[in-house]
């Protein structure tokens, strides 16, 4: 027995599912779903200094995700989630911090509160890698901005409404599961 | 934990197949809040392991159902299902991890276990066998607060022990306080000690109380008095409202909390200890002839009293471990305490200290779950005594209206006011101050309508006695005003604040409010702030402010050097030779040269700085890349001239003037890449730019020294934590520790450089000042403020770095264990945010 309250720096049931739907392929049979997440991403996580970051508006700028993120210590790096078409803010990004403590301490009291008056969301990443900072939708963006109905201004308005995302990459798998 | 769910599922019903979905449970396992079982059949009841797990961990939650009685039935349940391995297991596991994490319910996780104690004794005999256990293993680790909290569990059990209990290890610990104290005027831990017996004593006497116990208290109380009473020398320095050049009297009393505490027992001894707000769950009345028939007959004795234990046997070592982190005195702040109503208890009344002691600890322990901690502080008045407070959201003018024998406490503003005293706690809370915004965040989400009343009036107080305020906390309550009022639309009634908009920018008023907008800006954007304000305010947010993109000043021909100006940023942006850059700096230098400029390194670094602002403009992101590209002739420059190296810093603050914060960033950034110096820093802001002191007003020139020295203080502890760190080889730590001194050196010449600066400006000793000001204007006197206000910050910083890193806090450097000695090494925690800006 670890706490007598649930902790809200642990990575979500996201972070984890896309790792496993990644691991397991498109032939997998469905017989991998009990599999235990591999002990390499645990450990990975067990000392990520990168959050993913999501819900933003399309026009937060880096300095206004610097002055919320710097509140949790001194960043590292800031990664802005871009459109891959048009290399424009997409509505994600990913933060560095120097030391573990202070990405969990971001998903302890920064992630859920508002930045740009919207409620942004924060989970622990493995780490970020050249190509993820670009949204994986048809259209360039978010997958989430493309299935989304309702109209959102900070997004682009309505969803873009594509039929069917492609190739499921970075970016996604966080963001249309909210 | 494995185990015992495993424990719990099987204990259940028998899973068939892959039917429990193991993702959703493991992220479960650990937490109580979703205890179920996820698929359960339907109508079967769940095993009683869980159910007495369950009812532990929501005991008091429930103000519809009488504590005593969920107390007697967990009891029972337990005692029923006692010789079940995971409910013995998990009663004691649950129980005491309650004691440790929710204070609040210690009292009520007491009763459980001496109604327990009616049906079967070895369940408290179990409790209590492992809450020795755990007990001496926080005295060895010096952990304070838990030791504390486990001493109030085993007060609140005193009617189990055959023998003495609690009292000889209180006068113990009062042993140990006398030492430590007798060794040094400025130690803290002794004080610590004390407050800990004090803290203990209520629920002793709450729980305990017969009149030679009382006796034996009184004579306690009259022995600590003498170090609770006793200021510390270290008080001034975390006074949050110390007199700034006024005769004002303090907005609040501000006294330690450790003589509050010693005179309201006092006074509750002289009174009889009423103790009214401790819940007494346990009523041995209520006891049920069956019940002790059954504790009679494992007594053996034939006696109907419940069984004794023994209490377990506890060794406080000499000396004690004074624990890990430093220690310093503790004020009592309350922004609502000792008005003409009383929305909160008195500070003559021992609930002050009672109520905001669990509060504080259930803060400080649930960190890594502020909606939980949100919603306990939202339900603080179903873990406290029928009455003690008014119901919630009670309207603070009804207060008045309270007949006297009826409570006037309002739940929320004594939340309100513990969250704030972390706020404002100097020198620094136990948590990253954001934590302590996002708790009152959440509290506001919870409970709009009975929260925002008292929050508002707290930012009144906060706002009337700004100018009194210790100027390193008047820039917490401006960095969580404008972070609040981010997550709220920008919210406030600024009307009320418009006739301070008169005042001078000199003004700790006026400073105040152009630092919220700007850190308002800075979280949001300039339309958006000018819009949430009313016209008088739109002054402090000019058009300029909107500009995202400031203008390249060599694009107009009345700046000097306009036309090299251009060239460099030609050559910069399509990526040139570097020989080309240095041949078009060197024209600037001739040029430079030619209108008698001493150092003609100043206006070339003027254009290559600016020329590397402008092609960064687009983000945090695109400066950087650019700086890092050119790094090394940044480098270079610094080098060679000093005065070119603060251009540097003028050159940031001058393109990124409408956006300060930008610019402190900038800069930021240029210390990790030593192209700027801390001292450089220091001295470009005050000296170079002190504008006859008028700089300290601006809380950007705040915030740029703080980093400054943050990054600064955070190296020389880092270097202290690795001289310190056993795992290390014993050479490689004697080589830190002969780095350390020259380290510690470097910290302590800007320390003094700091001083240097204000302290003059303090006295009105600065050149600029007696050049300019008739002594005594008006100008002249706020400078002097903002001089004196500056002086106490950095003194207090320093004091503080001095007691973790100075040469009398290390101590010697500790040889290496012998190998027997050497158990597996853990890293000392990380434990910096004392001096977090």
């Amino acid at each position: 027995m670890r706490n007598t309250v649930e902790r809200l720096d642990k990575p979500s049931t996201y972070a984890m599912s896309k790792y496993k739907k990644r691991r397991r392929g498109p032939n997998d049979d469905g017989t991998g779903t009990n599999r235990p997440p591999s002990p390499d991403l645990e450990e990975k996580l067990s000392s990520a200094t990168t959050l993913y970051v999501g819900n933003l508006s399309f026009y937060t700028t880096e300095e206004q995700i610097h002055a919320l993120f710097s509140k949790c210590g001194e960043i590292k790096r800031l990664v802005m989630g871009l459109d891959r078409f048009t290399k424009t803010p997409c509505g994600f990004c990913f933060v560095e911090y120097y030391t573990h403590a202070d990405a969990l301490d971001c998903l302890k009291y920064v992630g859920g509160t508002k930045l740009d008056e919207r409620i942004i969301r924060c989970d622990l990443d493995e780490g970020f890698a050249e190509g993820r900072q670009y949204g994986r939708g048809k259209s360039g963006g978010q997958v989430r901005d493309e299935y989304r109905e309702e109209y959102d201004p900070g997004r682009g308005g309505y969803g873009k409404k594509f039929k069917e995302g492609d190739a499921q990459g970075d970016g996604e798998f966080y963001s249309d599961l909210r | 934990m494995a185990e015992v769910d495993h424990r719990r599922q099987s204990g259940g019903h028998r899973h068939s197949g892959n039917f429990n979905h193991k993702r959703k449970r493991g992220r479960e396992d650990d937490d109580f809040e979703h205890g179920h079982p996820r698929h359960r059949q339907r109508h079967q009841e769940p095993p009683p392991g869980t159910r007495i797990r369950r009812s532990l961990l929501e005991i008091a939650e429930d103000p519809l159902r009488l504590p005593h009685e969920v107390a007697q039935h967990v009891a029972k349940l337990t005692a029923d299902n006692y010789e079940d391995e995971y409910v013995r297991d998990t009663f004691s596991t649950v129980a005491l991890k309650l004691v440790v994490e929710q204070p609040f319910k210690i009292p009520y996780v007491a009763g459980v276990v001496l109604y327990a104690n009616e049906h079967n004794a070895d369940i408290a005999k179990d409790v209590v066998a492992k809450a020795g256990v755990h007990l001496q293993e926080q005295i060895d680790a010096g952990n304070w607060r838990d030791l504390k909290l486990m001493l109030r569990f085993f007060a609140c059990l005193s009617q189990l022990y055959e023998t003495d209990g609690i009292l000889p290890i209180l006068d113990e610990l009062f042993n140990r306080a006398v030492d430590l104290q007798t060794a040094s005027p400025e130690d803290t831990v002794g004080p610590e000690l004390v407050k800990i017996i004090l803290f203990t004593i209520p629920y002793l006497l709450a729980f305990g109380g017969d009149s030679s116990l009382r006796d034996a208290v009184s004579e306690l109380l009259a022995k600590t008095d003498i170090v609770a009473s006793a200021p510390n020398p270290l008080e001034p320095l975390v006074d949050p409202y110390p007199e700034v050049g006024s005769d004002e009297e303090k907005p609040m009393a501000c006294a330690s909390t450790i003589s509050l505490l010693q005179r309201q027992l006092t006074d509750e001894a002289a009174n009889g200890w009423p103790l009214k707000c401790i819940p007494r769950v346990y009523d041995p009345s209520l006891r049920t002839t069956a019940a002790s028939g059954e504790s009679a007959a494992v007594n053996g004795n034939g006696s109907t009293e419940p069984a004794k234990h023994m209490f377990p046997s506890i060794n406080i070592p000499t000396p004690i471990n004074p624990g890990p982190n430093p220690l310093f005195p503790e004020i009592y702040f309350s922004l609502y305490a000792d008005q003409e109503i009383q929305s909160v208890p008195p500070t003559t009344s021992i609930e002050a200290c009672l109520i905001r002691d669990v509060i504080l600890d259930t803060i400080n322990i649930l960190d890594f779950n502020r909606n939980a901690t949100a919603r306990f502080l939202n339900e603080i008045d179903c873990f406290w005594a029928p009455d003690t407070f008014v119901k919630r959201a009670t309207a603070f003018d009804k207060l008045r209206d309270a007949s006297p024998d009826k409570p006037t406490w309002k739940p929320e503003d004594v939340t309100i006011d513990a969250i704030f005293s972390q706020i404002f706690q100097l020198p620094m809370p136990e948590h990253r101050l954001v934590y302590y915004h996002s708790l009152i965040t959440e509290s506001c989400k919870i409970s709009p309508g009975a929260i925002a009343p008292s929050l508002g009036r707290a930012i009144r107080f906060l706002f009337r006695n700004v100018d009194f305020m210790d100027m390193e906390l008047a820039y917490r309550f401006m960095d969580w005003f404008a972070h609040h009022l981010s997550n709220f639309e920008f919210r406030w009634k600024w009307a009320e604040w418009i006739p301070e908009l008169g005042l001078s920018d000199l003004h700790p008023k006026k400073a105040f409010i152009i630092g919220i907008l700007e850190k308002e800006i800075q979280l949001s954007f300039a339309k958006r702030v000018r819009d949430t304000l009313p016209t008088e305010y739109h002054a402090l947010v000019p058009q300029s402010k909107e500009n995202e993109v400031p203008n390249y000043k060599y694009n107009s021909d009345v700046t000097p050097y306009a036309e090299a100006g251009r060239e460099v940023l030609h050559l910069l942006k399509k990526k040139a030779p570097e020989t080309d850059i240095q041949a078009a700096l060197n024209a600037v230098h001739e040029q430079a040269r030619g209108h008698g400029v001493t150092d003609p390194l100043v206006p070339s670094t003027d254009i290559y700085m600016t020329a590397i602002l402008s092609i960064g403009s687009k983000s945090l992101s695109h400066v950087l890349s650019t700086i890092d590209r050119c790094k090394e002739r940044l480098l270079a420059v610094g080098s060679q001239s000093e005065m070119a190296r603060r251009q540097i810093i003028s050159s940031v603050v001058e393109f990124w003037a409408e956006h300060p914060g930008t610019a402190v960033n900038i800069v930021d950034k240029l210390l990790n890449y030593t192209i700027v110096t801390p001292m450089s820093v220091i001295q470009w802001a005050l000296q170079d730019h002190i504008d006859r002191g008028r700089a300290l007003a601006n809380s950007q020139i705040y915030e740029l020294i703080s980093i400054t020295m943050f990054k600064v203080t955070n190296r020389v502890r880092q270097v202290v934590r690795e001289r310190n760190n056993m795992a290390l080889p014993f050479e490689q730590r004697q080589q830190i520790d002969e780095a350390l001194p020259r380290e510690r050196q470097g910290m302590r010449d800007l320390f003094a450089a700091i001083e240097d600066a204000v302290a003059g400006i303090a006295a009105g000793a600065q050149d600029e000042m007696i050049e300019r000001y008739d002594n005594g204007s008006s100008e002249e006197n706020a400078i002097k403020t903002w001089g004196q206000r500056w002086a106490r910050v950095w003194r207090r910083k320093a004091a503080v770095e001095e007691a973790v890193v100075g040469e009398s806090a290390i101590g010697a450097l500790e040889a290496a264990p012998t190998p027997e000695e050497s158990a597996p090494m853990v890293e000392p925690e990380i434990d910096d945010m004392d001096q977090v800006a």
